[in-house]
């Protein structure tokens, strides 16, 4: 058994090595690595199956109650400081390797699917594979240096990934978006860092949180300094893991390619923010405040989520922001204290919303037969409807996610959902509240979604709808601003080769949505309240370990069916409102919408945040940084010229002393000597 | 031959008795064993090999161009293996003191020595000028004008530098400091671009002027008191007045200002490196721009120690704002090149800010984050001269979808441009990083001053991003731009190549800092520790200036127990 710790650096390091492999190739000799397209992508996934495979072994003997294991070496050294790095394996570790390898797995596999047609295919997969690697590292760090370190490489690998078409000019401003936000994140998290190291010099969770009690105890370090420190360290997971206020990155990251936003956007990187504060819950749990302001960034994070997610009609941007709001139930969660409940929902979480993102790719890619290579039109649920007919295997997996997703039971969602609730209403009814009519805005979008996207007639080939579309997707400003003869012209050119009706993806694609179909149906029954495996195995460090069967003693339906009563009835008021409006269209959303017209436009504006950030921050930094440039110009360099001015000047009379005596010179610089030694002394 | 181990008596009297009978074949094994046994004078060849061969350049055959770029690349190369040869095979890491020291009288009447030696803080960076030099001239590769001028300047100038970082003498510092002025100055104004005089003109009135400070400082501190000298480290031991050592220490200040450079001192960067060919632009940010650090450590610091407790702070506010400027600066140049002379301007900062902490780690990640830097400059610069052989413009706004026609120039840039906003996992993070725990952590600084310090010198970590990737996203990303050419072909192997060994030393540092702190490690330590002996006398007699020492609250005491367990900091693991 200890052979199988002692080689688990492979498990990051097999992807490491083939990114690699590929990279060298890519640049080395790109023409000839791009038409091994097929044992590339064979090279990266059995990378990474063996990786997958060390994991589950790993969590495997996690479970039967191996000792957590950790290895360290030296890494940098100045005087008597000393940096170390290594790997750390524990039950959080380990739960967290199987979440990314098997999510990642699948992703490969969907994505030879996805992108069999695009250029791109070797470059993605050793994009893909980079990201693996970096987060892997990053569930196995031991200390908070390393965290750093691999939070900030899954950065760039999701700069990467989100540029990938890098012809498209959104997608541009969408990676640099993403990584410029992330890292508002990391000057937080830096900061933080070294607050931290110098309060307690130590990089190491556990030493830390006992430093710091210690130092508030005896007096020598006040609280909100603590706090300060600590709120500071929140803010990268604020970032990643797409809180508000900087949750702004997110929605545009869909600009990526679909598996992306699966593995990347839902499933993995953007929990990392999650993982941390877990890592970090030493430190934070005996904060009072940090975990108060953790807690409500949390819940505000989730109904921001969902009231923009009503509304919007990109059916990836509907998923992105419901993302967000799950990842502010897990953020909450963290923040009142529901250690095991957080992290159960960030598994389910991750399998369901992979799912579901890998449906909508399905269904972007089956779109793109009818409307073409355009993201303003095949993303579209307004375009889309009864595609169920069509794509029978896509329909049903998203089914399941979204009924997952909404918490109906025995799905994943329901349970871990229920638990976070549960655990609110315990510390907080306010927040209860809030995450409770959250739950009832999922169930109505979500469903909004699965009804305009898989039911009702298929609308794609209306033409003046695509052109509506079309041009409300483009810019109204600008230079920039397509000529719509342009657009017509382009539009007819594309008409010659497509299909009328959409079809079911290949089985590539399909395959994986399955698989992660049994995990969104039956996860969840790991964490039941009456038998809650999962909080047996993952819970918080420090707390003694919980006995499942004195939990299950300690139920109680009475306890139990109310609450889940309530959130049941919420989830099923909001698919039945959204079954109204979609299906049977008794209640017509548009003039709902008409009739609150302020709200409506608040929510499809995103709480007009966006245009508030670049007004005050984008725009302003472009002044202050013209301004800056002007003062260059003519404030520093002017006085410089100005110099040379009187300079030449003065040389014109200073020409009379120009002797050409070597001794008149050494002369000057003897007096100028003489004076500045008179002067000092 | 049964030579005497050691003793230089005995060998010598060895090589005459060997000499006796003529015997050419005894004189070869003697030189030999003198080789072998007596130290080579290392430094000096390695001074004197670059530019003996760069005089020879005039007399060579040259057949259409091609011998003198052969013969300019291979001398470099020799001179990085010398080296090499000559630092693994003669010098100790262990120790801080100066070694493969030598001394000759050169000047006597003007008491200027030639004398050479390395520490810990010039090996790395003589290594850093070789390696930057050879890859500069194999850049070259294209240059049609004045082949012969060309690469005799680069040659010379790679023996200035090396020059540069090895005196020992304030004198024959000054001397190596001022022949590197004039190949940059020839380069520049012959090879640059339209706005060449200019350029070429503002720098070497910037730098000359700057020098002259050097000289002024340097012949007082070495002829103040009872003994006059030049050798640094006599000077080093002198005791000067305060005052004395303030006047001095500003006027280093303002010589190296200018050339690291300083902000108020840094316009003369912009126009250089927008007009200066990319051979030279490597040069220039990847090793000039260092020597002002260098300058900075070797004698404001530990000349000058004194004034540098005392002044100290305001070279942290000087990075705070060469690091926030410069990054200003360089989000709204409308120049590839400038922008990335601007980006030098604010990674300078972090050099500033190490130096300024007074402690170990600062100075440790001051010297890492010159080498560091040295290393993504010269790689951007490159990119950028690759860049621009294909499209003849620097301008950005006229780039743009060049992703498409140039895949690996745009992997190379992007991966370079990475390392330059301090990415994990290469060189300029770890530099950035013990810069800042060296600022988090020194003793000397209150709290307050510090926290502003740290916070500004952040803010720069959020607006290189800002920046660069603007810059990438203008130049690479979206459709084709203005000067697209579909007839441009994506990097060639030889820029791949160059590309590819300045980006491997960068992850190579990134993935294991370690194997380049421990080379010069103890000399940073000694000097840290000098300079808190003297924090602690200046803060007994208690004549410090208000921002220093006034610990408001200073990092906690931790429990004696606590200090056992130390985890992650324990020296022992």
């Amino acid at each position: 058994m200890e052979s199988l710790y002692q080689y688990a650096w492979l498990i990051p390091v097999l992807p490491l090595a083939g990114a690699m492999i590929l990279g060298l190739g890519l640049i080395s000799f790109n023409q000839a690595t791009n038409t091994l397209r097929r044992p590339s992508a064979t090279f990266i996934v059995s990378m990474l199956g063996g990786a997958m495979a060390l994991s589950f072994a790993i969590l495997w003997s996690q479970v039967q109650g191996h000792e957590p294991y950790l290895v360290t070496f030296e890494w940098a050294a100045a005087g008597n400081f000393h940096l170390n790095m290594g790997y750390t394996i524990d039950h959080l570790t380990s739960m967290m390797l199987v979440v990314v390898t098997t999510v990642a797995f699948l992703v490969m596999v969907y994505t030879d699917g996805y992108m069999a047609h695009d250029p791109g295919y070797v470059r993605f997969y050793a994009y893909l594979s980079l990201f693996s690697f970096s987060m892997l590292g990053l569930v196995m760090s031991p200390n908070l240096v390393q965290i750093y370190i691999f939070w900030e490489l899954v950065g760039m690998c999701s700069y990467l990934l989100v540029g990938f078409w890098f012809d498209r000019k959104p997608a541009a401003a969408a990676a640099q978006k993403a990584f410029v936000t992330n890292r508002v994140g990391d000057f937080g998290l830096l900061l933080g860092i070294l607050g931290l190291f110098w309060a307690t010099n130590s990089f190491e969770f556990d030493i830390i949180g006992i430093r710091l009690q210690e130092l508030i105890a005896s007096g020598a370090l006040s609280a909100t300094l603590v706090s300060i420190f600590a709120i500071l360290v929140f803010l990268g997971p604020v970032a990643k893991s797409a809180q508000f206020p900087l949750h702004v990155w997110l929605p545009d990251a869909m600009e990526g390619p679909t598996p992306i936003s699966a593995l990347i956007h839902a499933a993995t990187m953007v929990a990392a923010g999650v993982f941390l504060i877990a890592r970090m819950f030493p430190v934070f749990a005996d904060i009072p405040t940090v975990m108060t302001v953790i807690a409500w960034t949390g819940a505000l994070t989730a109904l921001l989520g969902a009231s923009i997610a009503m509304t919007q009609n990109d059916i990836k941007k509907g998923l992105a922001y419901s993302t967000i709001s799950q990842l502010g139930y897990m953020v909450m969660a963290m923040g009142i204290g529901a250690y095991s409940a957080g992290l159960f929902h960030l598994m389910t979480h991750a399998y369901f919303k992979a799912m579901l993102f890998l449906g909508s790719g399905s269904v972007i890619h089956g779109m793109e037969d009818v409307v073409g290579h355009d993201p303003a039109l095949a993303q579209d649920m307004r375009l889309m409807g009864g595609l169920r007919k069509y794509m029978p295997a896509t329909a049903i997996t998203f089914l399941i996610g979204c009924l997952a997703i909404s918490g109906i039971p025995p799905f994943a969602g329901f349970w871990s959902k229920d638990e976070i609730l549960g655990a609110a209403f315990e510390a907080n009814p306010a927040l209860w509240f809030i995450g409770w009519a959250t739950a009832g805005i999922t169930a109505f979008y979500m469903f909004r979604m699965y009804f305009s996207t898989f039911e009702g007639e298929f609308r794609g080939n209306q033409q003046e709808l695509r052109t509506q579309i079309k041009q409300l997707s483009l810019p109204a400003f600008g230079p920039g601003a397509m000529d719509p003869h342009e657009l017509e012209a382009h539009d007819s050119h594309e008409h010659g080769h497509h299909a009328s009706e959409p079809h079911e993806s290949p089985i590539t694609m399909t395959l994986p949505l399955m698989v992660l179909a049994v995990p969104s149906l039956a996860i969840g029954l790991l964490g039941t309240p009456f038998a809650n495996y999962f909080e047996g195995f993952v819970y918080a460090p420090g707390e003694p370990v919980p006995d499942i069967a004195e939990i299950a003693a300690e139920f109680e339906w009475s306890e139990f069916l109310p609450m889940a009563g309530s959130s049941i009835g919420i989830a099923l008021i909001g698919i039945t409102l959204a079954s109204l409006m979609y299906i049977s269209r008794k209640i017509d959303a548009g003039a709902i919408a008409s009739q609150i017209r302020p709200l409506y436009e608040f929510s499809l504006n995103k709480w007009y945040l966006d245009d508030f950030y670049d007004r005050v921050f984008v725009r302003g930094c472009r002044r202050l940084a013209r301004q800056v440039l002007e003062v260059d110009y003519n404030v520093v360099d002017g006085v410089v010229n100005f110099t040379g001015f009187v300079a030449v000047i003065s040389g014109e009379g200073l020409k009379y002393f120009e002797n050409g005596r070597a001794q008149f010179y050494a002369l000057i610089v003897f007096f100028a000597v003489l004076g500045f030694v008179i002067l000092s002394v | 031959m049964g030579l005497p181990k050691d003793g230089f008596v005995g060998l010598s009297s060895k090589i005459r008795s060997s000499l006796k009978p003529i015997n050419r074949l005894n004189i070869l094994t003697a030189l030999a064993s003198i080789i072998m046994l007596t130290q080579i004078p290392w430094l000096t060849v390695l001074i004197a090999f670059p530019l003996v061969a760069a005089i020879a350049i005039p007399f060579l055959p040259d057949q259409n161009g091609k011998t003198i770029r052969w013969y300019a690349l291979s001398t470099a190369l020799i001179e990085l293996a010398l080296m090499v040869y000559a630092f693994w095979g003669s010098y100790t890491f262990e120790l801080a003191d100066l070694q493969l020291a030598e001394s000759y009288p050169w000047v006597p009447q003007l008491g200027l020595n030639w004398s050479l030696a390395v520490d810990g803080l010039s090996m790395p960076l003589i290594l850093l000028t070789g390696f930057i030099n050879a890859l500069a001239i194999f850049a070259a590769w294209n240059v049609t004008k004045k082949t012969r001028l060309f690469y005799c300047l680069m040659l010379i100038l790679l023996s200035a530098q090396i020059g540069v970082f090895a005196a020992q003498d304030m004198l024959l510092f000054f001397l190596m400091w001022e022949i590197e002025l004039i190949p940059v100055y020839l380069l520049i104004s012959i090879w640059g671009g339209p706005q060449r005089q200019y350029a070429a003109t503002k720098f070497i009135l910037y730098t000359a002027v700057g020098s002259i400070f050097i000289l002024v400082a340097g012949l007082a501190m070495a002829f103040y008191g009872d003994t006059t000298t030049f050798d640094m480290a006599a000077l080093a031991q002198k005791h000067y007045p305060l005052a004395f050592e303030m006047l001095s220490y500003t006027g280093l200040l303002i010589a190296f200002g200018v050339k690291l450079p300083i902000f108020p001192f840094h316009t003369w960067l912009p126009d250089a490196h927008g007009e200066a060919s990319a051979p030279v632009s490597m040069v220039l940010a990847g090793v000039l721009l260092k020597m002002g650090g260098y300058g900075l450590i070797r004698m404001n610091i530990q000349m000058l120690p004194h004034a540098h407790i005392h002044l100290a702070p305001i070279l942290a506010v000087l990075g705070v704002v060469n690091i926030v400027y410069g990054a200003l600066n360089a989000f709204s140049q409308g120049n590839l090149k400038r922008c990335l002379a601007c980006s030098s301007i604010s990674h300078m900062g972090f050099v500033l800010i190490g130096i300024a902490t007074l402690s170990n780690l600062g100075l440790n990640g001051a010297v890492l984050q010159m080498v560091s830097h040295g290393l993504i400059a010269a790689s951007l610069f490159f990119l950028a001269g690759v860049t621009y052989d294909r499209t003849h413009t620097l301008t950005i706004d006229k780039m743009g979808g060049m992703a498409k026609l140039m895949p690996t120039v745009f992997a190379l840039f992007t991966i370079s441009g990475m390392a330059s906003l301090a990415l994990p996992g290469m060189s300029g993070f770890v530099g950035e990083l013990t810069v800042f725990l060296g600022i988090a952590n020194t003793a000397v600084y209150t709290s307050s001053f510090k926290v502003m310090v740290i916070l500004l010198a952040a803010v720069g970590l959020i607006l290189t991003p800002v920046y660069l990737l603007s810059m990438l996203r203008r130049v690479f990303y979206g459709k084709a731009g203005d000067v697209a050419a579909s007839a441009w072909i994506d990097a060639q192997p030889r820029e791949i190549f160059i590309a590819v060994c300045l980006l491997l030393p960068i992850i190579g540092i990134g993935l294991y800092p370690k194997m380049v702190m421990q080379t010069y490690d103890v000399t940073t330590m000694a000097i840290a520790q000098q300079l808190e002996q003297e924090v602690t006398v200046v803060a007994q007699q208690g004549n410090f200036s208000k921002a220093l020492a006034l610990q408001e609250f200073h990092a906690p005491d931790l429990h004696a127990s606590g200090q056992k367990m130390l985890g992650v900091m324990n020296s022992n693991l």
